[in-house]
């Protein structure tokens, strides 16, 4: 049984077509890895799962729910807005830039959603965040800002704050490139953290080390479709495709 | 000096009323400035050219013409409005038109990841709005709002065209009846005060807004 099914996905902007078909299967527990140059699509098929971009065409089902399912003649029908809030809560996203929001406090951000949307009671809002604090390593960052933190700080808060709302897969876009090279390793650390409790996970990345280590799959996109996809031995140490051996040698000789 | 505090009395009578005027329109005009705000971001394009037409119109007339047709133009048309209500009415329109546009500015200086934050946690449009939107937008508007409100106080004197006696028609009466030029220096003592004391305000206001980056 798949925990997500993204079946034949297409998505273009204006003339651009960025998804040509994708589509991708995920069981409770794995972490999928995806890979590719930028402008593959990868991105803008993780924001399609989490409801950020509109597919083109395609089908989308979380935990057996379908959240946009192809129609008559090919057109999508996504569900409602309401219903959309209902089976997106079980995704989580980090997002390459953290989007915390700056005016409230580590606390607050951890806060938020939780008692807004799952309507839980502030003190045990608050258990709960500073129990992921504590979990990301940033116990005493609670009363900060987040512009008193560094940037990989900012990401661990990010993913604490996703955690926060309990969901059952998590996706990750990129979410070390915008880091400095010295502080994307506390964060890999914590979404590695995350992978041996058996989280379900989507990460984009460049990290192609991380994938190896952590990945159970690894799919490679280029040019809005996936080329090949396999184990993360398979993929990265013996791929295929003439296009990803490419984007591997150049990717590894950037390091 | 003598002569200074016999000025007084008027003077802080003409003074309440252009506070009254000040307050009033703020009071009115800065919440509608937020609502006109987001009407005039509204995908709903009827609203949005609506919104448009009416910051053209009230941006794009000078305050002193509206002010005047509030009162003389609806009052020959048949429309008899209060003095200061037409003063009220006339400021309120302006001013909105004004803060309209300034928050416009301020909410789409928000970065896009701050809604996209806000919609994969599972907010809805009007959470997002309020908790997470309109109060950054307040701190990045609180700069050109500070300089409207200044606006607003000097402002107030334009209402003297419709006869209404507010601290400078006050002082001007006071200046031709005594044939002196004090009660202009006065007036403008009084306005400076104003003026200071708004200026204070809300440098307290962007201190406190401060605890964030």
């Amino acid at each position: 049984m798949y925990i997500l099914q993204a079946l034949d996905i297409y998505k273009s902007f204006k003339d651009v077509r960025v998804l040509r078909g994708i589509s991708l299967q995920v069981k409770k527990g794995e972490v999928v890895a995806i890979i590719g140059p930028s402008g593959s699509g990868k991105s803008t098929f993780l924001r399609c799962l989490n409801n950020l971009e509109k597919v083109d065409g395609g089908t989308i089902e979380i935990q057996g729910e379908f959240m946009v399912e192809n129609g008559p003649g090919n057109t999508p029908s996504y569900r409602s807005e309401k219903e959309l809030a209902r089976i997106k809560r079980k995704m989580g996203m980090v997002f390459q830039n953290f989007n915390l929001f700056p005016h409230k406090s580590v606390r607050e951000n951890l806060m938020l959603a939780p008692v807004l949307v799952q309507k839980l009671r502030p003190v045990e809002a608050e258990k709960s965040a500073l129990a992921l604090l504590d979990k990301v390593g940033l116990a005493d960052k609670v009363d900060n800002y987040p512009f008193q933190l560094s940037g990989g700080q900012q990401q661990r808060v990010a993913i604490a704050r996703a955690l926060a709302m309990e969901p059952d897969i998590m996706c990750f876009d990129e979410p070390t490139s915008a880091l400095d090279p010295e502080l994307t390793g506390e964060v890999l650390q914590v979404m590695k953290d995350l992978a041996s409790e058996h989280m379900t996970m989507i990460v984009v990345t460049h990290e192609i080390g991380f994938a190896r280590e952590v990945a159970d799959r690894v799919l490679f996109m280029d040019e809005g479709v996936i080329v090949e996809q396999g184990s993360a031995e398979e993929v990265l140490l013996k791929p295929e495709h003439e296009r990803t051996r490419a984007f591997l040698s150049k990717v590894l000789m950037a390091r | 000096m003598e002569y200074l505090l016999s000025l007084l009395p008027a003077m802080l009578a003409g003074t309440t009323i252009t506070l009254k005027l000040f307050f009033l329109t703020l009071i009115m005009s800065l919440p509608l400035g937020v609502v006109g705000a987001i009407a005039r971001m509204s995908r709903f394009k009827p609203l949005n050219l609506l919104m448009q037409l009416y910051v053209w119109l009230f941006r794009g007339t000078p305050l002193l013409l509206q002010l005047l047709f509030m009162y003389y133009g609806l009052l020959i048309a048949g429309i008899r409005l209060e003095r200061f209500t037409a003063a009220v009415l006339a400021f309120v329109l302006n001013y909105s038109a004004y803060y309209t546009e300034i928050y416009r500015g301020g909410i789409q200086s928000i970065d896009r990841g701050q809604y996209e934050a806000a919609h994969v946690l599972g907010l809805n449009r009007f959470q997002t709005m309020t908790r997470i939107i309109l109060p950054q937008m307040f701190k990045v508007v609180l700069p050109p709002t500070s300089n409207e409100v200044i606006n607003l106080i000097k402002d107030t004197a334009l209402i003297y065209a419709i006869g209404v006696s507010e601290l400078l028609r006050v002082a001007k009466t006071a200046a031709v009846r005594d044939f002196s030029g004090t009660p202009f220096l006065v007036a403008a003592v009084f306005y400076l005060i104003m003026t200071g004391l708004i200026q204070q305000f809300f440098k307290w206001l962007e201190k406190k807004y401060d605890y964030y980056g």
